[in-house]
Parts: structure tokens; sequence; C-alpha cells
């Protein structure tokens, strides 16, 4: 899948940054094309290009509070959790979007 | 970016004598205190407290990242402590820790340097390799070591 998505927790200072890095490796790990942006108490990091989200299959958003620039992604199939269900278990998340956008 | 300015080997204990999560706060903040870190213990630990009221910070894997962003905070720094038992932590796992890292944030961090470290500091934390040389390293320069 080509994966594209959003951390971001509530004071972004850790979780935030933790949750991207594991939706990253995990992606990778199942063979997933995958960029996150962080948007943290720092502002945003690595912020998704146009190419990027026009590519994607699917959008995860992994936050625990509102994110900005959601128009972005008008008419995408997004996904919304929370950043504990992208620490707690990335790859098993990854592999349930994947069976529901074959099924 | 250099670790070494968040992190220093007098802020890190591997073999913290606490028994819960209360006593494992006030330790760590102890070593902030010494390394002049805090201007107010009592006013960061409340900090602390208020975003454990938040939710979560157990991350898992018998880790958990409190951390305050404080007015009592002089200079954004990490304290780590690894206690010699494991004890009780709002955990994502709902399991106990053994290896808290405290965070403690500026609350005006005119530059944000030090805020940015943090994240990769815990973005290091993904590593299953990273979390298991935090519970096996037995000298804090190789706690350093991993996050360098």
């Amino acid at each position: 899948m080509n994966i594209v998505g959003i951390a971001a927790c509530t004071s972004g200072i850790a979780h935030t940054y933790i949750a991207k890095e594991k939706l990253l490796k995990a992606g990778k790990e199942l063979n997933h094309t995958i960029h996150i942006e962080t948007q943290g108490t720092i502002g945003t990091e690595d912020e998704l290009s146009a190419k990027d989200i026009a590519e994607a299959d699917i959008v995860i958003i992994a936050a625990d509070i509102k994110v900005g620039g959601r128009e972005r992604f008008q008419g995408k199939r997004i996904v919304e959790i929370s950043t504990h269900i992208a620490i707690k278990s990335p790859k098993a998340l990854l592999n349930k979007i994947q069976a529901e956008l074959k099924g | 970016m250099d670790l070494l300015t968040v992190i220093d080997e007098s802020r890190i204990d591997l073999e913290l004598d606490v028994v819960d999560k209360a006593e494992a706060i006030n330790a760590l903040a102890d070593m902030l205190v010494k390394s002049g870190v805090l201007s107010s213990k009592e006013g960061f630990i409340q900090d602390v407290y208020l975003r454990e009221a938040e939710g979560q910070t157990g991350i898992g894997g018998g880790i958990a990242i409190p951390h305050g962003k404080s007015k009592s905070v002089l200079k954004t720094s990490l304290a780590i402590g690894r206690t010699k038992r494991p004890i009780f932590w709002e955990s994502l796992d709902g399991k106990p820790v053994q290896c808290i890292i405290l965070f403690a944030v500026r609350e005006v961090d005119s530059t944000t340097v030090h805020i940015k470290l943090l994240g990769e500091f815990a973005g290091k934390l993904a590593d299953e390799q990273v979390v298991e040389k935090l519970f096996t390293s037995t000298q804090t320069n190789e706690i350093i070591d991993i996050f360098s």
C-alpha cells in the first residue's frame, strides 16, 4: 500500500514521535510505502508532499488532538486512531487496513 | 545536534531503589534538581502529574515516559531511571514498568532545538534493539551510547 499519515499527541513532545517511528518501521517491514508527518509542539515536520498524498491508498491519522490540514485528504480513505494504537500495535493496524481495502 | 545537551550521566540511575510511581518520579526529579535543571521540584512534579492525568505515559514493553512542560524547568533535559523491581504504571500494555525516562521541558524554550532532540530521542524508543539495550546495559555511559 501507499500510506500517508499524521502523528500528533496531546503535548506534542514524545508520543507523536514514537507513533511516527513505529508506523514507519511497521510499514517498511510489511513492504508498504509510508510517509508520516508530525504535528508536535515545535510545529509540523516531514510535511506530506502533494505527490505522496495523491498516490496514497490510505491516510492514517494517529492523533489525540485535532490535526491541521485535513482538507489535503479530500476524497481519500482515512483511518483515524489514537497514537496509542500506533505505538502498541502498528503492524496489526496496517494488516487490518490492508485486509479492509482488499475486502 | 548533540544529545549530550539534554542527557547527562549524572541524570541516569540504573539501580533506582523505589517501590512505586510517586517514589520514582520523586527520585528522578531529585536528579534533575541536583544538576540544576529545575527551579522548583514541587512545581515541576505538579506539572508532570497534570500530564499524567491526560493519559497513559507507559508506552509498553516496560518503559514509561512521563513528561512535564513546566515553568519550573530551567533547561530542557532528561532523567533516566531503571528500577530494581517492576513498578505499577498506567501503560498501553497494562504491564508494570522498570525503565522510566522523565522529560523536563521548559515552558518557553527560546530555541526549539532541545524539544526537537526530545522528539528524536522518543522516536528511538520505537526501536526494539534500543529498548533491549535500555534493559541490559550495566553502565550509564552505555545508555548514552544507545542514543547517540
